[in-house]
């Protein structure tokens, strides 16, 4: 059928790209001067009536010429170059498949060890990646595992983490999304001590090649697999460096009897990934006091302040999927643990300490960033039954409103210096990257396996 | 300094899947918009609200025979439901008799 798709001037590249992503080169696009968010109503009817009429007709009328001819690719087991590790990371780069970093170079010996540690085929799909419409299969996360610095021990959960980012749920097609968000991988499981995964100091930090190389092999994925490059499918304005893995301190809930994320998500009892995106952070540094009632108020208050036109995943777009995450260090789950809370209580408290007056949230999804159509107030979609009644339990226009619409939205995980009393808030781009948990299968020969890497 | 490894000639594999897509012939377009019944989707952002009006005004003004279809009979194409909005359009676009597809808003 034919379409005219409305595209503002800084998306027409992301646009095109994204048309021959998806076996639909030359796709017209239609002009919209700017951006329509700094145009006066004057101005974007100007622009809209001079530009962008006129292209839409020609869209919608004009026969186009063919864009090009299928390109051959490799096979799988092709091999497309050799050289030396120069020469092989020069033209890595230069056909945009490596991150600027030094890759170790995929050749056929690594990722056949790798593969070793699956024990799916090579050629089994995972799944097909958004915008580009690639196969990922368990040889394609060798080979970009193999790049990324990892161990072939790795490769469980790599494969793991690729079966989530092709879960529908989590949303990968909107990795290139205008904020920039970056993708959190949190892991779960034995396989955190038996792979000398950091959860303890730093863990955040890059450093150790666990944690490390496994956030570089994500990015690189999206790159290779999914298709997002800069100024091409990627419109992150500022965007964000790929995140290290964050392993939870398993002791330390243990201790406290509280239940881990993946737990927490719904797979229970082992290894796990859990992968969500987040807009931003901060860490909330000196948490003063010995229980909850002096704690959770400046807890509640940093993790308001990490949220603003996010709350548009609270009550607009997705509605109920924005998923705020509480990284606590140990010492901070100890203290408040201590007086038998657990994790649902904690929400619960969370839920009612983190609110903002309902003009403030208004104000956010409506007159400073137009992100929610006809700027409703939260009465209204209260009462058109599209969020629950909380957000409206009186017209007052200053009452206190909740930042997510439950209280278990409220996410909260264990990790860092076990001694310092420092919490780290993120704030969740909903559903464009929604947490979605794959629990992490292991080869059966897993622990000879593992017996014979920490020989080599 | 580069030791003997560093230097020692390997052959790579490529690093990317294959496409599940090819490359398709788009849609024959229309001579003309007279008597021809547009739909309209958006994915609720970014002033669509005020663009699609101002279109439908300017599109009839020049071609006094062009029907729409609000964009509201769709459903937003990003939003909680985007899957299942996508995934029915093909029949829903049928259904309503819809001749080409004015989609926004990307930016």
């Amino acid at each position: 059928m034919p379409s005219a798709s409305l595209v503002c001037e800084g998306f027409r590249g992301q646009a095109a790209t994204t048309a021959t992503g998806l076996g639909l080169p030359g796709l017209p696009t239609a002009l919209v001067p700017g951006h329509v968010d700094v145009q006066s109503a004057d101005e974007l009817r100007h622009n809209v009536a001079a530009v962008t009429v006129d292209e839409v007709i020609r869209n919608l009328t004009e026969t186009i010429s063919s864009v090009g001819d299928a390109v051959v690719e490799p096979a799988p087991a092709d091999i497309v170059f050799e050289g030396n590790l120069d020469e092989v990371n020069r033209f890595f780069y230069e056909n945009d498949w490596s991150d600027g970093l030094p890759i170790v170079p995929p050749t056929p010996e690594r990722v056949a060890e790798f593969l070793r540690w699956s024990e799916l085929p090579g050629e089994t799909e995972l799944g097909v990646l958004l915008p580009d419409q690639r196969r990922a299969t368990v040889w394609n996360v060798a080979v970009n595992g193999v790049m990324a610095g990892c161990r072939p021990e790795y490769m469980p959960i790599l494969v793991a983490l690729v079966e989530a980012m092709a879960d529908p749920r989590y949303g990968v097609e909107h990795s290139g999304n205008t904020p920039g968000a970056e993708t959190l991988i949190i892991l779960n499981g034995p396989i955190i001590k038996e792979l000398g995964f950091n959860y303890e100091q730093g863990a955040l930090r890059d450093g150790i090649q666990a944690n490390t190389t496994i956030g570089r092999f994500w990015r690189l994925y999206l790159r290779n697999i999914a298709g997002f490059l800069h100024h091409r499918t990627d419109k992150g304005t500022f965007g964000n460096t790929w995140r290290v893995v964050l392993a939870e301190n398993e002791d330390a809930l243990r201790r406290i009897g509280w239940t881990t994320i993946a737990e927490d998500q719904g797979v229970p009892g082992g290894n796990a990934v859990t992968i969500s995106r987040y807009t931003g952070g901060g860490v909330i540094v000196s948490v003063f006091g010995n229980g909850p009632d002096q704690m959770l108020p400046y807890l509640a208050d940093s993790i308001v302040r990490k949220v603003g036109w996010e709350l548009m995943f609270t009550v607009g777009m997705g509605v109920g999927s924005q998923r705020p995450l509480l990284l606590l260090s140990p010492i901070l789950a100890e203290t408040l643990a201590k007086p038998g809370l657990d994790k649902a209580a904690l929400k619960q408290r969370l839920f009612e300490l983190c609110r903002i007056p309902a003009s403030q949230f208004e104000r956010y999804i409506g007159d400073w960033t137009n992100l929610v159509p006809g700027r409703p107030t939260l009465s209204g979609l209260v009462k058109a039954g599209l969020i629950p009644p909380v957000f409206a339990e009186s017209e007052d226009p200053e009452r206190l409103v909740p930042i997510v619409c439950r209280a278990e939205d409220l996410m909260i995980a264990v990790s860092g210096d076990p001694l310092r009393t420092n919490a780290y808030a993120f704030a969740h781009n909903g559903i464009l990257g929604f947490p979605t948990t794959k629990p992490i299968r292991l080869p059966t020969e897993w622990p000879r396996l593992l017996r014979k890497a920490r020989g080599r | 300094m580069s030791t003997e490894r560093d230097r020692a000639t390997e052959g790579v594999l490529w690093p990317r899947g294959r496409k599940t897509v090819d490359v398709r012939p788009l849609a024959k377009r229309l001579g003309t918009l007279d008597g021809i019944t547009i739909g309209e989707l958006w994915d609720d952002l970014f002033r669509g609200d005020e663009i699609f009006p101002i279109l439908e005004e300017e599109l009839t003004r020049r071609f006094p025979g062009v029907r729409f279809v609000r964009y509201d009979t769709f459903g937003s194409t990003h939003g909680r439901d985007e899957q299942r909005v996508l995934a029915e359009l093909p029949a829903r676009l049928k259904e309503l008799n819809v001749d080409a597809v004015i989609s926004g808003m990307a930016c």
